[in-house]
């Protein structure tokens, strides 16, 4: 039986090595499974073969996720040692593995180290990957010398002589022009081009990526080869980069400069110098200076200049514009250094593949990834890429199944005729849907569920090799329809299938209208890049694509406008126009006389040429002033840049006035205390408050609770408990109150909107939002019990305006009655962070570190920012940023003495007179719902607050149940003293509470007659207030600018936790242990595939009734 | 194969004035750079020397020859046309015989008794084919020199069976096409400055010329165009080549000829001394 887990890792026969994990250990007993987990350690230690070894990783990690866990009893927690975890920190996780294992061996399986270990090797199958993916990517021809270049003197490149020949003395050198185009999948392979999957399954690994001219629709005039990178020598010996786009560019002078990617918006260009070999990655930490290494490869005081422009092609086009922007670059180094034969014209397909590889090494030094189409665009027009076995000869050889680089076939106008091309053109619409977001977490998810062959995903991964098949053909036979039936059948099958978040509310939203209005003239919908919501494709009749742009432009906008409170969108939707590009990158060597910029770097450049005297600018930089003077004129090739250049050189400060009167307004509106502003300002640039003086003291008696201080509540809980409850709810008792106030930082990644409502999964065949979920299962209780259920929802500044316009329109009158949304009362403004504060979270806490050049751009982006807080003035006010994502949510607990505050609770007293209880919930504590056996045990038991808990996984940070000093209470991370402590902790906090409303109420030293004293209300939430601990916060907030950039920030704000009532001596607090899947928290979109997987999800369906089922 | 004629290049723009300079060999005397290399290619047998010079520059060179001058026969390039046009002057000279072809910037110490030419003739004498001098070289001195890519024939430690030549590669495109079993690391075969070529070559030569029109041209690719025609070996020189043309080049030259002759011990003795004030 075990030995069945080897076999579909080492078989093989195919059939055998492509069966699923689900397969294999469904119908083991836990004996089995512990057995079958202990045989596939041993193998993987043993195995030679790094395949081998990363598959057995991948299905270990599943086991311990998946599998173990639900066979295990229901009481079976235990602790993280400490060691293994600060090993799994540190990315030592062979060293975490054997302590996690030795655990294991010691007090048997809980489901505390089956998460540790789940964990353990899940991260290191991913480092085992990326090892060997940067290994290929070193011992690839041509990329290796530039590893062993330690010194300038070792320098073996030399820029070609056109390039330092000027034909009259004073002018500029010649310029080298790039124009490279994007690249379009038209197959969506099913993700297969990620490496980890073409290294492994080359077969498997093929996609059709076509090279695209884009234009921006009703911006600019036609389609033309988006990006553009301009080289050449000037008279400084400096590295001068410029990205036009980013209005960024700076005089690089130092190597350590080079290497420090995250300092500016030049990391890009810094990446594709040093992938060019221009900076060989070898001469990363030496001690020579900048300019000797120039005066080796350029010549004795002079330098490179190299300014890229996309065209202000949104980010997130899932063209692969920054990856084809790379290759541009590497490009025209290579040209200029030799590396390329051609300085002028297209490419041979030795050189594609030459700087394919750079583009692949760029993209590891810059800390990003993509998959080995994404440089499709040096390509020309139409082309095959496929995975190829290695062989002999190849670094891969012998290591992996598959080479790092896959075969490009370019299709001849025999293949794929002119007129398919063209109608092909004509036939696609391009856009922008305006989301912003991470895929990252979707293509380790494509990895994982390949490498375990997931039995459903393996089917789909199969059906999307067919189909791409059936894209070829359909191109071939020039039967275009066809074409655009099969993707969208990829679309909602095969890619779906993989990955259930590929598709979302706002692209189904949209094409359900484009169905509707254009009926059997749509064509079909193309899914571009990691997953929809960005960059998509939509096939129509030539005859009515003019029209669909049209439509799409404003459909777009329109749902946008609807969808953008629950969803991150990060620009205005755009409409491209776009041709086939069939020439691939191009390049032109510009004399230097005629040499010019694009109009935009002159608007960057200017303000800082006029800071100097002309007279002592070298003659290549006056001569180009002259010529931009002349260009400038009336008729020259720059006069439309003119206006822009002006308001470059004297900005208007107009948005800054009107959004300084909207945050006024806001801070007004939304009870903002300045005269605890300005205490907390000082108390934390004194030092009083901060980060640090969170914790409680170093005295402090740490330790876990013992089973006197829980009540059992994961398992049968008797029958006279649930009588209790049932009772409560059917005489109406009971009321629910989902906390929606807060940001939701980690889910929106600080993007400022409103997690409540964001339609995050399909539930009974439509998206649901949170909310929407909390409610249904409010319903299906009152429904059971016949008596409906009141349900409060707190709101906040960001949250209430989107949550009332959303139940405005969507519940039903009868429901609306029984729903009550409790306003905020006080907010904060957020403040730029000490830089002690930022230190302190970033060096001295413990810190997952990542893998080592992504941890060398952290450490840079960190440092940066620590000197962006420096310079800003730590704790200044915050902002630079859109009012809304300048406040801050004051915490949980705020939310609960504001029921009191605003009249909510008062209300619902008056029209509900027999309500006693209440049922507290995160807006992400999916699985909590009116229990009645939970209620009845808060009723019978007798506290005035029940907190659930659950057993603790290796996941679950932010503190837990402990005795303090004694004492058994709820204590946030923020508070802990010692890391270690946490390490103790055997439950987390849910944060779900049962509250008796008198009992609270008492504890405010209020009664149910004093609700509707505001006075007296405030005064005892002022009191209480005050002896709650106040933590000071750092979070995320995005900033957006450009077209759809977005910087991500720390800034500091300061909350009162709702956990922190269970450090009322005076409060009777009780503390029951619930199960996993009631307790467990959706903080992180990256947690929803496991979510689905371990029948999480499943799970709340059980406790919802829908509207209309 | 008998080699009993040679060829020197001395006519590029940079170099006509480097065979004239003086050294002192290793044997102590005094000699041009000129009369060194006569020496080079006489040892190793050959009885005919044909310097291609620029215009104007025989009489000096004449004189530069000393006793040796007997045995040179001038041939002028009238225009710069590049390295392949230069040597393509001799093929009169040369009248359908093997011949050793030696650059003047270059100077060369054997590690053996055999001086270098010597092994080169040699190689070419056993193997009957053309064979060019080649020394392992790290990769950045690659902007330098000619590079050949190709196998170690079986059985033998320092013969190669060439497969390409490049003209100044990068480091790029060397790994690409260059690379050789059996080399550590980052180092390449590079040329050497000294080839025994056979009378076919000046076919190859000149209907480089004719595709190049008035384009200058180049030896690498006309050698590599040479390995696609016929047998054609690399053999690695148990000696050093010393640049003349290249900074401190005339220096290390001279050091390297005392260090390998007879006032070694007085050279290393002076050495010591400046190094320890």
């Amino acid at each position: 039986m075990t030995g069945a887990l080897i076999e579909i890792i080492t078989s093989s026969d195919a059939s055998v090595r492509n069966r699923s994990l689900e397969q294999v250990c469904g119908a083991l007993n836990i004996q089995q499974l512990r057995a079958a987990a202990d045989e596939l350690e041993r193998f993987r230690r043993e195995s030679q073969n790094l395949y081998h070894r990363v598959r057995a990783l991948f299905l270990l990690s599943n086991l311990y996720r998946y599998h173990l866990p639900p066979q295990l009893p229901a009481d079976s927690w235990g602790r993280i040692p400490l060691d293994g975890y600060q090993h799994l920190l540190q990315r030592r996780f062979d060293e975490a593995l054997r302590v996690f294992l030795d655990q294991r061996q010691r007090e048997g399986d809980t489901d505390t180290i089956a998460s540790a270990l789940a964990a353990a090797y899940h991260q290191l199958g991913f480092q085992t990957l990326a090892d060997q993916v940067r290994r290929s990517v070193r011992s690839v021809r041509g990329n290796q010398w530039m590893f062993r270049v330690g010194h300038p003197s070792d320098h073996p490149l030399r820029i070609r002589p056109q390039l330092r020949h000027r034909t009259v003395a004073h002018e500029g050198f010649p310029l080298i022009w790039e124009r490279t185009p994007v690249r379009m999948d038209l197959s969506h392979s099913a993700w297969s081009d990620i490496f980890f999957l073409g290294m492994d399954f080359p077969e498997g690994a093929r996609v059709l990526n076509v090279s695209v001219d884009l234009g921006v629709r009703g911006r600019d005039a036609q389609p033309r080869p988006p990006i553009e990178v301009f080289l050449r020598v000037i008279d400084r010996p400096v590295l001068r980069l410029a990205s036009v786009d980013l209005r960024a560019w700076a005089d690089v002078t130092s190597l350590a400069d080079v290497f420090d990617f995250a300092k500016d918006y030049l990391g890009l260009l810094k990446a594709g110098v040093i992938a060019a070999g221009i900076i060989p990655p070898g001469l990363e930490g030496a001690a020579q200076g900048l300019d000797e290494v120039l005066e080796k490869v350029v010549g004795p005081g002079l330098g490179l200049e190299i300014v890229s422009h996309v065209n202000d092609i949104p980010k997130g086009s899932r063209l692969a514009v920054s990856t084809n922007l790379l290759a541009a670059i590497i490009t025209a180094c290579m040209r200029a250094t030799g590396q390329i034969e051609a300085l002028e014209g297209p490419l041979a397909e030795t050189d594609r593949r030459q700087v394919a590889a750079r583009a692949i090494l760029g993209e590891w030094l810059a800390g990003s990834g993509g998959g080995w189409q994404d440089s499709g665009g040096i390509w020309p027009a139409i082309k095959m890429i496929e995975g190829r076995h290695a062989a002999e000869g190849d670094p891969e050889w012998g290591i992996s199944r598959g080479r790092l680089l896959p075969d490009h076939h370019v299709y001849s106008e025999t293949e794929v005729t002119a007129e398919t091309r063209r109608q092909l053109s004509e036939s696609t619409v391009l856009v922008h849907g305006g989301m912003a977001q991470n895929v990252g977490p979707i293509l380790e998810m494509v990895t994982e569920k390949y490498l375990i062959r997931g039995e459903a995903e393996w089917t789909g991964r199969r059906q999307a090799i067919r189909l791409i098949d059936r894209i070829d053909q359909a191109l071939r036979s020039g039967d275009l329809r066809d074409l655009a039936q099969a993707t969208t059948e990829n679309f909602f099958g095969p890619l779906q299938t993989i990955i259930p978040w590929a598709s979302n509310h706002y692209t189904e939203t949209l094409i359900q209208h484009v169905r509707r209005r254009f009926a059997d003239r749509f064509r079909g919908f193309l899914m571009l890049g990691g997953m929809s919501g960005g960059g998509m494709g939509f096939f129509f009749e030539p005859q009515v694509r003019d029209e669909a742009q049209d439509y799409l432009q404003q459909l777009m906008s329109d749902t946008k406008r609807q969808l953008q409170d629950a969803l991150p969108f990060a620009m205005e939707p755009v409409v491209y126009d776009f041709a086939i590009n069939e020439r691939g990158t191009m390049a032109e060597l510009v004399p230097g006389s005629r040499a010019l910029m694009p109009p935009d770097y002159y608007a960057l450049v200017a303000p800082h040429w006029l800071r100097q005297d002309i007279r002592h600018m070298p003659a290549g930089q006056q001569a180009e002033v002259s010529r931009f003077v002349a260009e400038c004129r009336p008729g020259g090739k720059l006069s439309d840049a003119v206006p822009s250049l002006f308001a470059n050189l004297f900005p208007v400060t107009n948005r800054e006035q009107h959004h300084g009167d909207e945050l006024a307004g806001l801070l007004t509106k939304n009870g903002f205390d300045a005269e605890l502003h300005e205490q907390i300002r000082n108390d934390l640039r004194s030092g009083r408050i901060g980060l640090a003086q969170n914790r409680l003291p170093a005295r402090t008696v740490i330790e876990d609770v013992d089973d006197q201080d829980v009540v059992r509540a994961d398992g049968e809980i008797g029958g006279r408990f649930r009588a209790v409850g049932e009772a409560a709810l059917t005489s109406g008792q009971v009321a629910v109150l989902t906390l929606a106030a807060g940001a939701g930082s980690r889910w929106t990644q600080g993007a400022g909107v409103v997690k409540a409502l964001h339609p995050f999964h399909r539930f009974a065949g439509k998206y649901r939002n949170f909310i929407e979920l909390h409610l249904a299962k409010s319903r299906r209780t009152g429904r059971r019990f016949g008596a409906p259920v009141p349900h409060i929802i707190t709101t906040g500044y960001l949250t209430h305006d989107p949550i009332q316009r959303y139940l405005d329109h969507h519940v039903p009158q009868g429901a609306a009655e029984r729903l009550h949304l409790s306003r905020g009362m006080s907010v904060g403004l957020r403040m730029i962070p000490m830089a002690r504060d930022l230190r302190f979270a970033w060096e001295e806490m413990p810190q997952q570190v990542l893998d080592e050049q992504a941890q060398k751009v952290r450490s840079s982006l960190r440092a940066a920012l620590i000197g962006w807080a420096e310079n800003a003035g730590g704790a200044s006010d915050y902002t630079d940023n859109v009012p809304l994502q300048c406040l801050h949510p004051t915490g949980h607990w705020f939310e609960v003495a504001n029921l009191l505050r605003n009249g909510t609770l008062a209300t619902l007293i008056r029209q509900h007179p027999q309500l006693a209880y209440l049922m507290l919930h995160n807006i992400d504590t999916l699985g909590a719902d009116l229990d009645p056996s939970l209620l009845g045990l808060h009723i019978e038991n007798g506290g005035v607050l029940s907190f659930e808990v659950i057993g603790r996984r290796i996941e679950d940070h932010g503190g837990g149940l402990a005795r303090v000093d004694g004492k058994p209470r709820l204590l946030e991370s923020l508070a802990i003293p010692r890391e270690e402590d946490e390490f103790r902790l055997t439950y987390y906090n849910s944060m779900t509470t049962w509250i008796s409303i008198d009992g609270l109420l008492k504890v405010f030293d209020l009664t149910r007659d004093d609700l509707t004293d505001q006075q007296k209300v405030l005064d005892q939430i002022r009191r209480l207030s005050a002896r709650m601990p106040t933590y000071i916060t750092l979070k995320e907030v995005k900033r957006r600018w450009g077209h759809g950039q977005e910087d991500v920030f720390p800034v500091t704000q300061f909350e009162k936790l709702w956990g922190d009532m269970t450090a009322l001596p005076e409060l009777d607090c009780r503390f029951l242990v619930v199960g996993r899947a009631r307790g467990q928290q959706l903080k992180d979109q990256a947690q929803l595939d496991s979510w689905l997987r371990d029948g999480s999800a499943d799970y709340v369906d059980s406790l919802c009734d829908w509207p209309g089922d | 194969m008998d080699v009993q004629c040679a060829v020197i290049t001395a006519a590029g723009p940079q170099q006509n004035r480097l065979p004239l300079q003086r050294f002192v060999d290793p044997q102590g005397e005094e000699k041009t750079a000129l009369q060194i290399i006569v020496e080079e290619v006489t040892a190793a047998g050959v009885e005919q020397v044909c310097v291609v010079v620029r215009p104007g520059d025989q009489p000096a060179y004449l004189e530069a020859a000393g006793d040796d001058a007997r045995l040179l026969t001038f041939v002028e390039q009238p225009q710069p046309r590049g390295y392949g046009e230069a040597l393509y002057r001799a093929a009169s000279f040369v009248d359908n015989r093997p011949f050793l072809h030696l650059v003047s910037d270059h100077l060369y110490v054997s590690d053996e008794p055999r001086r270098c030419a010597q092994q080169l003739v040699q190689a070419a004498r056993e193997e009957n084919c053309a064979v060019s001098a080649v020394q392992p070289t790290r990769e950045n001195m690659l902007p330098y020199y000619g590079t050949l890519g190709g196998r170690l024939m079986a059985g033998r430690k320092n013969l190669y069976e060439i497969e390409n030549i490049l003209e100044k590669p990068t480091p790029t495109q060397a790994e690409q096409s260059l690379l050789v079993p059996g080399l550590r690391a980052g180092h390449y075969l590079c040329l050497f400055g000294m080839h025994v070529l056979t009378p076919p070559f000046f076919g190859v030569l000149k209907s480089s010329l004719e595709q190049a029109g008035d384009t200058p041209i180049s030896l690498s690719p006309a050698l590599a165009q040479l390995a696609g025609c016929e047998r054609y070996l690399a053999l690695t020189i148990n000696g050093s080549r010393f640049n003349t043309g290249v900074k401190y080049g005339l220096l290390m030259a001279q050091l390297a000829l005392a260090f390998h002759g007879v006032d070694r011990e007085e050279i290393l003795a002076r050495l010591v001394e400046m190094l320890a004030k």
